[in-house]
C-alpha cells in the first residue's frame, strides 16, 4: 500500500516536473527568434484565429452581459449603503483585476485547452510526433511552441478587450453618457492601477495564458500510446489546468491584498 | 529480413534513411501538400510558397495532384503511400527506405504499382530501398 502511494506520489511529482521543464523549454524557444520560420508563424496565426478570433463575438457578448450585471449590482448596493463614491473603484477591482482575467482564462481553457489536450494526445498516440521528428521537423518548434505563443497572446488580448469594455460600461453606468466626468474617472483609475498592481495583473494574465496551453500539451504528451488513454489524458489535463488557474488566482489575491 | 527483430535492427542501423512506413503517419490536420511542404520549410528554411511549389511539382510527377488538398483520413491507401513517399523524398535524402509496402498498400498489386511509381519519380531520389521479409522476396524484380 505504501509502495503504491509512493509510486503515485512520484508519478504526480514527475508529471509536474515535466510540465515545468516543458514550460521552460517552450518559453526559451519563444524568445529565440532564430527558431521561427514560415511554418511556425502560420501555426501561431492559426492558434490566435481559433483561440481568440473565432470566439470573439460570443466572448464579447458574454463579457459585456456579465460586466453589466456586476456593475449594476455593485453600483446599486453601494448606493444603498451610502458608498456611491466607492462604487466605481469596487467595480474596477472586482471585474478588471480579478473576475475578467480568471473567466477569460477559464473560457479559453474550456474551449482551446481541451482541444489542444485532445489533439496532442491523439498525435502522441498515433505516433505523429515521432513521424515529424523522423522527417526532420522539430515538434517543439512546429506544434508546441507556436501553440503556447498563440494561446498566451489570445488570453492577453481577450482579457484586455473584456477589461476595456468593463471600464467603458462602468463609466457609462456610474456617470452616464457624458464626458465631463472623465477627470474623476481618471483619478479612480490612477488610484486602482498603480504600477505594482498593473505589473501583477500583467504577470497573472501571462501565467494564465501559459498555463492554458502548456498544461494541456504536457498532459497530451504524457498519454501512453494506446487509444483508450486519450480521454483519460484530457481529463487529467483539464483537472490539472483548473487547479493551476485557481492557484494562480489565489496567489495573485494573496500577493495583492494580504 | 528473417524476422521482426532483424527488421528493427536494420532500421536502427540506418537512422539517416528517410522512412516510408506504416508506423510513420502523416500529420492528420495537414493536407498532403502541407505534409510534404513542411519538411523543406523546416530543414531548408524555405517560405511556404516555395516549399509548396516544390511539393506540388513532386505531386505532378507522381500523378497525384488530385489528393494535394486532402487530409489523411480522406486518402486512399495509394494516395497516402504517395504522400509519405514524397514527404520522404522532398529534401533528396541519400536513401529512402520503404518499409513493408504490403502494410501500406493492402488492396493494390503493389510490386508492379511500386515499380511504376518509382520509375515516374526516378529523377527525384538518390536510392530507394524496399525493406521486406525474406518470404516476400520473389515479389520484387531486381532494380
Amino acid at each position: 500500500m505504501l509502495t503504491r502511494r509512493g509510486e503515485a506520489a512520484l508519478a504526480w511529482l514527475g508529471a509536474w516536473g515535466r510540465a515545468f521543464r516543458f514550460a521552460a523549454g517552450a518559453l526559451a524557444a519563444a524568445f529565440t527568434p532564430a527558431l521561427y520560420n514560415s511554418a511556425t508563424r502560420t501555426v501561431v496565426q492559426k492558434q490566435i484565429y481559433f483561440t481568440a478570433w473565432q470566439i470573439l463575438a460570443t466572448f464579447t457578448a458574454f463579457a459585456a452581459v456579465l460586466s453589466l450585471v456586476i456593475i449594476q449590482i455593485s453600483v446599486s448596493t453601494a448606493r444603498d449603503f451610502g458608498l456611491s463614491d466607492y462604487a466605481l473603484e469596487v467595480v474596477i477591482r472586482v471585474l478588471v483585476l480579478e473576475l475578467l482575467p480568471l473567466l477569460t482564462a477559464l473560457f479559453v481553457a474550456l474551449r482551446s485547452g481541451a482541444a489542444i489536450n485532445t489533439e496532442v494526445a491523439l498525435m502522441n498516440i498515433n505516433n505523429e510526433i515521432r513521424a515529424l521528428e523522423a522527417a526532420g521537423v522539430d515538434p517543439m518548434r512546429f506544434e508546441f511552441m507556436p501553440r503556447v505563443i498563440g494561446g498566451t497572446i489570445s488570453v492577453l488580448a481577450l482579457t484586455a478587450l473584456a477589461s476595456l469594455m468593463a471600464l467603458v460600461l462602468g463609466y457609462v453606468t456610474v456617470y452616464g453618457l457624458q464626458g465631463s466626468s472623465l477627470p474623476d474617472f481618471g483619478r479612480v483609475m490612477g488610484k486602482v492601477f498603480t504600477i505594482p498592481i498593473l505589473l501583477g495583473l500583467w504577470v497573472k494574465c501571462l501565467a494564465f495564458g501559459v498555463a492554458v496551453t502548456v498544461i494541456p500539451i504536457v498532459a497530451g504528451l504524457d498519454a501512453p500510446q494506446k487509444l483508450f488513454f486519450a480521454p483519460i489524458a484530457v481529463l487529467r489535463g483539464m483537472v490539472r489546468l483548473f487547479f493551476v488557474l485557481m492557484l494562480i488566482e489565489v496567489a495573485a489575491l494573496a500577493l495583492t491584498y494580504i | 529480413m528473417a524476422d521482426d527483430a532483424e527488421r528493427r535492427a536494420f532500421l536502427a542501423g540506418h537512422p539517416a534513411a528517410a522512412l516510408v512506413s506504416a508506423e510513420m503517419p502523416l500529420r492528420a490536420n495537414l493536407s498532403v501538400l502541407e505534409n510534404i511542404a513542411i519538411v523543406p520549410q523546416y530543414r531548408e528554411n524555405l517560405d511556404y510558397d516555395r516549399a509548396a511549389h516544390r511539393a506540388w511539382k513532386l505531386l505532378e510527377r507522381a500523378g497525384a495532384t488530385g489528393c494535394a488538398l486532402k487530409r489523411d483520413p480522406d486518402l486512399s491507401f495509394e494516395e497516402r503511400f504517395i504522400a509519405k513517399l514524397l514527404r520522404a523524398m522532398v529534401t533528396s535524402p541519400p536513401i529512402i527506405l520503404i518499409e513493408r509496402p504490403a502494410l501500406l498498400l493492402p488492396d493494390t498489386d503493389y510490386p508492379a504499382w511500386l515499380e511504376r511509381t518509382l520509375d515516374a519519380l526516378a529523377a527525384d531520389f538518390n536510392q530507394c530501398w524496399i525493406l521486406d521479409y525474406r518470404w516476400n522476396e520473389p515479389l520484387y524484380a531486381p532494380r
